[in-house]
């Protein structure tokens, strides 16, 4: 025993054939097998089949195992259609913070795709989805992301939403935000937090 | 009349910023201490990029569609060097803990695999190899197979040729070296050749399911410093691709400054004594 | 000198709480989220242990609950104070917070006066307990 000479190595793996065809229907079925590893090798398939981005986010909502939700949440970003968004979105009004996180880590590798939903998703009437949409503009790659921001500094009555976008301007923040930020200030000048955040923002950005 | 070109310079706040906005992309964090190797270059890729400062470049940088630029950011960051023996404690972690978990679900005589990716010049599988003979107290009671891929043919011919720098043996003890390499000249050492024979070389595309699919019921895999270098759906997709490699239990080691946690919530963190690790849960053990 | 670790996933949150905390004479160290806090944790030299941890609730990839009862399960966490900040405001969210282990609750943002406070009398702190609660008492800031 020991080291094994690699002459002596056997082919790595056999190929098995599958079960069921490997098409969009067939691989809508193995998505419900009472099989968890089968339904995440049929939900890693369905990538290539951006018609099943329904079929995906409807398992996503029922579906337990997390291997397979990791491999559902890949492929509706895979994919990154219209479709996927709808599919996606729900899960921002989800109680569990790792799976609204996964989501909203999905719907930022999709900017062209979700942009079209933003401006609803921060006029929703859930403080926390517009919480949750802010943060996904923090990581989303879309030149109108400082303009969406500057809405939300004028108009945003929650304190926590303010408290978000500022955050996102940390990073994002240049000299034509300036005047919004200091406004917001005026706006909240009751709380120390968005002074403080405001005042760090404006100092970043105005640094030589 | 040309206008005079200002020197790139990195603020203080520049610093700052692009500290926080790093360490939130790779997990990597640079002290104080670091403020010359990070801004000689972050200038670097200034000018390579034709930004007129820092600010400019920043916000390309946060706002580029194809991540592009980020990866290229890594790159420079980082530093890419190999030797053997590098990052020894994750050897000292497999012979103590690792393997002793591994061997609970296998009988006497039984195969062991253990994948190291990339293989890069060799200096990692050989390491492992070497650490198995000398420092595994079981390695007669089961038989290993170690396997190594790159996606370089390059630097897999090399790893094949086994011939190494002054540098590259520096730390092994000299015991090892001894006993394991020939001395060619000042700065070459050839391997032994039963060494290089006992690794099993392959090309392999860790983000392509086509390369991956022939790995499987793997034991513990290295995968150390690669995927920093990759881009967040790639990483995934390795991710994924090592869960499937692995038998149940198996453990994956990433670089010490890696985060498996970041890319996937596939696996379950395990902390011993010399290391922290990532395992496929046992069947039946969802994470 | 006591070692305080702010998990927050913003960058603003962060700083606050270090400038408030730092002010009063803490060393600070920081975490992006519960799983780089966590493994944070897990790679702290013995010798340099964290004393307390102020912990936001909703943070991407591991949250604060999840942190907390992770926290516990280890033989350097048990013992150690954890105050939760968060935007949630219902009493089930401090009860959430009290069963995954958490010692103590604030709402975001929190006074400067009332963070500091509040840290004090977790870490033992007398002296910074007392500056703090005077500056409570006056309505000042700390």
């Amino acid at each position: 025993m020991g080291l094994r000479k690699t002459s002596e190595t056997e082919p790595l793996h056999q190929v098995i054939g599958r079960e069921f065809p490997r098409d969009a229907h067939g691989l809508s079925a193995q998505l419900r097998s009472p099989d968890a590893e089968l339904r995440r090798w049929a939900a890693r398939d369905l990538a290539d089949h951006p018609e099943c981005a329904r079929v995906l986010g409807v398992q996503l909502q029922q579906e337990s195992d997390t291997s397979v939700r990791e491999a559902l949440f890949t492929s509706l970003g895979t994919i990154a259609t219209q479709d996927s968004v709808t599919a996606l979105l729900p899960m921002l009004r989800q109680e569990d913070a790792q799976l609204r996180n996964r989501a909203i880590e999905a719907l930022a590798s999709m900017p062209r795709a979700v942009a079209p939903r933003i401006e609803a998703l921060l006029h929703d009437t859930d403080v926390d989805v517009r919480i949750f949409t802010v943060n996904l503009l923090g990581e989303l790659r879309h030149e109108q992301v400082p303009q969406w921001l500057m809405q939300v500094l004028a108009h945003e009555k929650n304190v926590n939403v303010v408290a978000s976008a500022i955050d996102v301007l940390a990073e994002t923040g240049q000299p034509e935000h300036v005047a919004a930020l200091r406004a917001v200030r005026q706006r909240f000048s009751h709380d120390p937090f968005v002074g403080f955040a405001a005042d760090m923002v404006i100092a970043r950005i105005e640094a030589p | 009349m040309k206008a005079a070109v200002t020197p790139i310079v990195i603020t203080d706040a520049d610093f700052l910023k692009f500290r926080e906005f790093f360490y939130r992309k790779t997990g990597i964090h640079f002290e104080e201490n670091k403020r010359y190797f990070v801004d000689k270059r972050l200038i670097d890729r200034i000018e390579a990029t034709g930004a007129e400062n820092f600010r400019a470049y920043f916000i390309a940088l946060r706002f580029e569609s194809d991540g592009a630029e980020l990866q290229q950011l890594v790159n420079t960051m980082t530093v890419n060097e190999t030797y053997f023996f590098r990052e020894v404690y994750q050897f000292d972690c497999l012979v103590k803990d690792m393997l002793a978990e591994v061997v609970r679900h296998k009988r006497r005589g039984e195969r062991i695999r253990i994948w190291s990716i990339p293989s890069s010049t060799g200096e990692e599988p050989y390491s492992i190899a070497i650490y198995l003979l000398e420092r595994w107290p079981l390695i007669n009671d089961y038989e290993v197979e170690i396997m190594s891929s790159d996606i370089d043919t390059t630097v897999l011919s090399a790893a094949q040729r086994g011939v190494y720098s002054a540098r590259s043996i520096g730390q092994l003890p000299k015991p090892y070296l001894d006993k394991y390499f020939r001395r060619l000249s000042d700065n070459e050492f050839a391997i032994s050749r039963d060494l290089v024979a006992a690794v099993d070389f392959s090309r392999v595309n860790l983000s392509d399911a086509n390369d991956t699919r022939k790995f499987r019921n793997i034991d513990v895999i290295f995968c150390r410093n690669l995927l920093i270098y990759f881009d967040d759906l790639s990483r995934r997709l390795a991710a994924e691709a090592m869960y499937d490699a692995l038998s149940p239990g198996g453990f994956v080691c990433l670089g010490h400054s890696e985060s498996m946690s970041r890319i996937s919530a596939l696996y379950t963190v395990r902390r011993f004594p010399d290391a922290m690790v990532y395992q496929k849960p046992m069947q039946g053990d969802r994470p | 000198m006591k070692n305080i670790l702010v998990v927050d996933d913003a960058a603003t949150v962060r700083m606050y709480h270090r400038k408030m905390l730092g002010d009063a004479g803490w060393r600070i160290e920081e975490a992006v989220n519960g799983l780089e806090a966590l493994e944070r944790v897990m790679n702290q030299p013995p010798e340099q242990p964290f004393d307390l941890y102020v912990v936001d609730i909703n943070m991407p990839k591991m949250d604060g609950y999840t942190f907390v009862r992770e926290l516990r399960r280890l033989p350097q966490g048990t013992q150690v104070p954890v105050l939760m900040v968060s935007t949630e405001a219902q009493p089930q969210d401090a009860v959430a917070a009290e069963e995954a282990g958490a010692n103590c609750y604030l709402i975001k943002p929190a006074k400067p006066q009332d963070l500091v406070l509040t840290a004090a009398l977790l870490l033992g702190d007398g002296p910074a307990a007392r500056r703090a609660a005077d500056a409570q008492l006056q309505g000042v800031r700390a």
